[in-house]
């Protein structure tokens, strides 16, 4: 495909026709704010944060969605700019509750980052605001509507990506509300809770019940981790505070991107869970008693052995997991085939 | 020195004589908030957060001014105790601005941690607000007094140094304030902007002017260095973002640590990527200067020149 050549902020660059001024700038490492954008998503252009002066357009225009042109001149940060930027933060802060405080996204929000970036202390514009119940009806995420800028990107990511668009935009003007059908609690809609528009919101309207209520962003270590669940081997990171997993957050793996399902992104409860089996029982007199892995091993390898005395290696068959890694799998099999002798192994992700 | 053994939830904790009861539950790896409390300075137990539960005892004392006893029964976070600490910070946040939003110590302000702790949301009360201007006379500090929680750390580590004692309380009552001698701006005063009280201020009330909206507290990499421009050994910290160091900070303060502002432009010129020119008061007005005049070099650099010139 043929390129184009613009100018951004004084400096020459190259992109594929089609591309956008967003992308263009990010190639020369030129920092466009945006708050509805998401790569992975459908462009709507709606929250005019990402505006740019193009020379001789009428007006800004919106750098995430209009394609770049041959000999465009672009400026990214001036006077016009940066004054729009200004009161689009403003505008939002008008309605957006000031408890950063306790907030649990405080800072990981994209309206703090832009209103700190900017020097927007608040907003001088008064008005209505928005007085919604916080929605805790679920044990996974808390719905504050209070905090919503109605970007969509949770609306996109339901839709587009997990595909199960249970969560839209309903009423109009100030009223725009992003709700489930019926406007009901995301409990009593079709929603399974994957978290993925969680994953994606930019302020603290969508956020983790638990991670965010016991760790601030700048307090937890992540590590990035493959999930143990299923054979899809999704990658996210694990939230780490004071030696203890908080919680779970979307990277951008190789397998999933940032989509996760519940189990991965919810279901980390049983790390330190106290009745957590984190050593081999042995049956003995009807009763589970400890034992070391010595043991266990010993006496799953004497049964094995006595078994294919008695009876013969076909007697024996193994089934693998979806849940270990290839490697544990690969020496399952070695175990298999060359020591027990046998071919009867199976896999249950084998489709 | 003869020991006591006391309890501190449930877990026995053994300390010498005359230690507090938050030193030896720190001992015993209990974390107790405190705002007032500076191991390098007197006990003050002004701010209350960190009061606790002792068995026998009349009220809940203040566990930084408490001697631990032999037998002694306390509990750090009973509901009374947490009642108390809650009571405190909406107490506090019923005078302090709600602007975390853009407040530099956003991340790594106190009053914060311990709202989030114990889940206060904001004041719990309605009341008058003081609305000062913003301190920021000099190239050096900010000082926002609508901020300050009255903890006094500032004014006792300035006093610490000899000679100095350039801030201390002023007025009574709800309008008692930090402040130099006549209620005067920082530039007016005789302070030499070291950033000691900066280094102890647990809130937003004193920041650093250079790095203003250079980066948040989490996106702020801390190295420490020692300066090397006297004896003295000072502790700073680099402040490093996106691999930039942006800013010298004064480290802990203590006995013999002047953490001078000679000292800290040093080691901005030494270790800043992007400087900054330093300002020198002249006849009572800030003045642009070149580092060598700044950090006293001028004289230095004549003998080298004319050294060379031989």
């Amino acid at each position: 495909m043929a390129d184009v050549t613009l100018t951004i902020n004084g400096q020459q660059v190259s992109v594929a026709q089609g591309g956008t001024i967003l992308d263009a700038a990010k190639k020369l490492g030129v920092f466009i704010p945006t708050l509805c954008h998401d790569p992975e998503l459908s462009k709507v252009g709606s929250c005019r944060m990402c505006v740019v002066d193009v020379k001789g357009a009428r007006s800004l225009v919106i750098s995430c969605a209009t394609a770049a042109a041959e000999g465009m001149v672009v400026e990214t940060e001036s006077p016009a700019v940066m004054e729009a930027r200004k009161t689009i933060i403003e505008l939002l802060l008008a309605n957006h509750p000031q408890d950063c405080l306790t907030c649990g996204r405080n800072g990981d929000c994209r309206l703090q980052d832009y209103a700190y970036l900017y020097g927007v202390r608040g907003s001088d514009l008064t008005g209505a605001v928005h007085q919604y119940e916080l929605e805790t009806d679920n044990p996974f995420m808390i719905r504050d509507m209070n905090k919503c800028i109605l970007c969509g990107k949770c609306v996109r990511m339901c839709g587009e990506i997990q595909g199960n668009s249970v969560v839209d935009f309903t009423y109009r003007g100030f009223n725009t509300k992003v709700a489930p059908a019926m406007d009901s609690s995301l409990a009593e809609s079709s929603c399974v809770f994957c978290g993925n528009c969680v994953a994606v919101c930019p302020t603290g309207a969508l956020q983790e019940k638990g991670l965010r209520s016991s760790a601030r962003p700048w307090e937890v270590k992540k590590v990035r981790t493959t999930c143990p669940y299923c054979g899809t081997g999704c990658s996210f990171d694990l939230n780490v505070k004071d030696g203890k997993v908080v919680g779970v957050t979307s990277c951008n793996g190789d397998v999933n991107g940032r989509a996760l399902c519940v189990k991965g992104r919810f279901g980390y409860g049983f790390i330190h869970h106290p009745d957590r089996l984190q050593g081999p029982l042995i049956k003995k007199d009807g009763q589970f008693v400890a034992a070391t892995w010595e043991e266990a091993l010993g006496l799953i390898a004497q049964k094995l052995g006595s078994i294919k005395g008695q009876y013969g290696s076909d007697s024996i068959g193994v089934l693998s997991s979806a849940r270990c890694t290839n490697e544990e799998n690969y020496l399952l099999s070695k175990l298999t085939r060359a020591v027990i002798g046998t071919n009867n192994i199976d896999h249950c992700a084998r489709l | 020195m003869a020991n006591v053994t006391l309890t501190i939830n449930g877990i026995k904790v053994t300390v010498s004589m005359g230690t507090t009861v938050l030193d030896a539950a720190a001992q015993a790896g209990i974390f107790i908030p405190t705002f007032c409390h500076d191991p390098e300075i007197a006990r003050f137990g002004a701010c209350r957060i960190c009061v606790v539960e002792i068995a026998g005892m009349r009220n809940l004392p203040a566990s930084c001014v408490t001697e631990a006893s032999q037998g002694m029964v306390v509990n750090t976070e009973s509901p009374a105790v947490v009642e108390a600490r809650k009571t405190i910070l909406e107490m506090l946040l019923a005078n302090h601005p709600q602007d975390c939003l853009t407040c530099e110590k956003n991340g790594a302000c106190r009053l914060q941690d311990y709202s989030f702790r114990y889940g206060v949301k904001g004041p719990g009360f309605e009341g008058k607000r003081h609305e000062y201007p913003l301190d920021d006379s000099n190239p050096y500090i900010i000082r926002d007094m609508n901020k300050c929680i009255l903890c006094g750390r500032c004014a006792r580590t300035c006093a610490q140094v000899e000679g100095r004692a350039v801030i201390d309380f002023t007025y009574r009552g709800f309008n008692t304030k930090i402040a130099p001698p006549m209620d005067t701006t920082l530039a007016e005063s005789d302070c030499v902007y070291c950033g000691r009280c900066l280094a102890v201020c647990p809130v937003g009330a004193l920041t650093y002017k250079r790095m203003a909206g250079k980066g948040r507290s989490w996106e702020i990499e801390k190295k420490p260095v020692i300066c090397t421009f006297c004896d003295s050994g000072c502790l700073f910290d680099l402040n490093i973002k996106d691999g930039k160091v942006i800013g010298v900070t004064a480290g802990t303060p203590g006995q013999g640590r002047p953490l001078c502002l000679k000292g800290r432009l040093g080691l901005e010129l030494l270790y800043c990527d992007e400087p900054t020119d330093p300002l020198m008061k002249r006849d009572g007005e800030f003045v642009k200067v070149s580092w060598s005049d700044a950090l006293g070099l001028d004289g230095v650099l004549d003998k080298i020149r004319k050294i060379e010139g031989k």
